[in-house]
């Protein structure tokens, strides 16, 4: 009786422990979430605040008024020429890369094309830093004379984005097996046939997701466009950069102009979690 | 039956050949241009600044890159984000994926909280994070204050400004950490745990006997790719502190934009390039034996 007695006890007491456990395992979890979101948080409330309110001490954690002056000013600072640029050039952009992609990355993925020194190639132009890129293709777009066009950025963001899109899509590919085409082909499908009316509904989600990182990678991207554009193209980050180094910068301006920079960044995130890992690892983890 | 199959295969080739290569053109079109502008470039003692001409002058500039100072210096403070900033956001992303592999409510909304600083535009992660670190009017300063400390000008401050691009990356990048060592975490299987509930193993014993080799894949690709993104970091250094103060934060990403931008110096700037090109090429050799055929396999 009394050996039960001391059993009971002993489990009564691991499970307070394992509780007590779980709550402060809750808490830790909850500062770390305020902590990894506390810049976001702040980008928000910034945008909301009067220019007083930056310069005040303590420091505002939140503003009772929810007003678009800063929206509004912010947009006839260059902020509206900014989201149209980002918005050309993103879009143009996405649309020139994820069908070049889509094919591309149909002939690696599926039919092992140029075999595997060809794909190490596209996945190696993912590795070097973009600034090796600059100065040469400074040189080759002055000589082209399209320095400060939509192109050059178009043109120079295909560097990052093409291969990037072909190795997310290639691993999709891989997952379908080749049977589900080889019934196609028997039906009397030619090879593109088949590949629109079997495989391409398949991959809608990948091409959605890889078209959605393409975008956000050329609507976020800044080095390219500080070397390749002056006055007639200024997208979003560059406006951005010149109103932070500018004199007397504008907080709440530039708060609410950072806020819609980061909606479709924050839409990938929201909407696409399922994918985030295996976009952010060209593949190599599925998530 | 036979005739199709022989049609399927002729057609096979040609169509991959078709379809694959108008992006693969385009590609090494897009890079063998300025490749070997770089290659070119980089012998010719060659600068913008003075109107001298272009003169040959062999491996004058790669010589003149390994004697720079400044090249050191930017190479230093890559390595120690690298180093750093690996280690640290190891060990947080470790944790903060443990605390998530659990079952609790808000799981969904605490991983995309956690999330977002991946994916946010970097100019504004820089002109938001220099509001964050503002001496006088900051909130970080605030909170230490608050706690008994000084505070400090961060950013501003020579002994704290690399400390300070160093937070705002392991801010950013310790999210894409966690996620992955998340992954590897859900992927071990159940049953392992209980059979090492049964042998009575201690939690300590599970984790470093079972749970951390299991999760060695997974933490040499966040390796790997934490290296490669560091080796690049441009902008947040840029609006932040623009390699300042002095060059105590340039990296080498940004003392290549400076060299250019600001001292015209074409040849010595296609040397410094090519000798970054080198260093990524190796690693990205490394990552492509380690993970990605890992896959194929």
């Amino acid at each position: 009786m009394g050996m039960n007695d001391k059993k009971l006890k002993e489990f009564r007491q691991r499970e307070r422990r394992k509780k007590l456990n779980h709550w402060f395992q809750n808490l830790l979890l909850t500062f770390f979430v305020l902590l990894f979101g506390f810049p976001i948080y702040w980008i928000f409330i910034g945008a909301f605040k009067e220019g007083g309110e930056f310069f005040s001490y303590p420091p505002i954690f939140w503003v009772s008024h929810f007003k678009f002056d800063n929206f509004i000013r912010a947009l006839s600072l260059g902020g509206s020429k900014g989201t149209l640029d980002s918005l050309i050039v993103a879009c143009i952009g996405t649309v020139l890369v994820v069908i070049l992609a889509l094919f591309a990355g149909y002939g690696l993925g599926r039919f092992k094309f140029g075999g595997p020194n060809l794909s190490f190639f596209v996945l190696s132009l993912l590795f070097a830093p973009p600034i090796i890129a600059v100065l040469p293709l400074f040189f080759i777009f002055k000589y082209l004379r399209i320095i400060d066009t939509y192109l050059a950025l178009i043109w120079s963001y295909l560097l990052i984005n093409l291969p990037f899109a072909i190795w997310l899509i290639k691993g999709f590919i891989e997952d379908l097996p080749e049977e589900i085409e080889s019934a196609a082909l028997v039906d009397g499908y030619s090879r593109f046939g088949a590949f629109r009316k079997v495989t391409f509904p398949l991959i809608i989600p990948g091409v959605v997701v890889s078209a959605l990182f393409v975008f956000v990678f050329a609507w976020n991207e800044f080095l390219f466009a500080l070397m390749f554009t002056r006055s007639n193209v200024r997208t979003l980050p560059i406006v951005l950069s010149e109103l932070i180094g500018g004199h007397g910068i504008q907080w709440g301006e530039l708060s609410a102009l950072s806020l819609i920079a980061i909606i479709p960044g924050v839409i990938l995130v929201v909407f696409f979690q399922k994918y985030l890992v295996r976009g952010l690892t060209f593949g190599a983890v599925k998530g | 039956m036979k005739e199709i199959s022989t049609n399927v295969l002729i057609g096979k080739n040609n169509f991959a050949k078709r379809i694959t290569l108008p992006s693969i053109i385009i590609l090494v079109l897009t890079v063998v241009g300025p490749l070997g502008f770089l290659l070119y470039a980089s012998f010719f003692d060659w600068s913008l600044a003075v109107p001298i001409p272009p003169r040959f002058a062999w491996f004058l500039n790669f010589g003149l890159v390994f004697k720079d100072a400044r090249f050191w210096n930017a190479f230093k403070n890559t390595s120690v984000l690298m180093i750093t900033g690996i280690i640290a956001q190891s060990i947080l992303g470790l944790i903060i994926a443990f605390l998530l592999n659990r079952k609790f409510r808000f799981k969904k909304l605490a991983i995309t909280i956690l999330a977002l600083p991946i994916m946010v535009t970097p100019v504004v992660l820089g002109f938001n994070w220099r509001i964050i670190f503002h001496e006088h009017y900051g909130p970080l300063n605030y909170i230490i204050r608050l706690l008994g400390g000084a505070g400090s000008s961060w950013i501003a401050d020579p002994k704290l400004a690399l400390f300070s691009i160093f937070l705002v990356d392991t801010w950013q990048w310790t999210p894409f950490v966690t996620l992955i060592l998340l992954a590897g975490l859900q992927s071990i299987p159940h049953q392992i745990y209980e059979a090492t509930d049964v042998d009575g193993a201690t939690g300590w014993q599970t984790f470093w006997r079972i749970t951390l080799p299991l999760l060695r894949p997974m933490f040499v690709l966040v390796i790997l790719f934490r290296i490669i993104w560091i080796f690049k970091i441009f902008d947040p250094v840029y609006i932040l502190t623009g390699g300042g103060p002095g060059i105590t934060t340039e990296t080498l990403s940004l003392y290549t934009y400076i060299s250019w931008v600001k001292y015209w110096k074409v040849g010595y700037t296609s040397a410094l390039a090519l000798v970054q090109l080198v260093i990524m090429t190796i690693i990205a050799t490394i990552f492509v034996r380690k993970v990605m055929q890992r896959r194929r396999a």
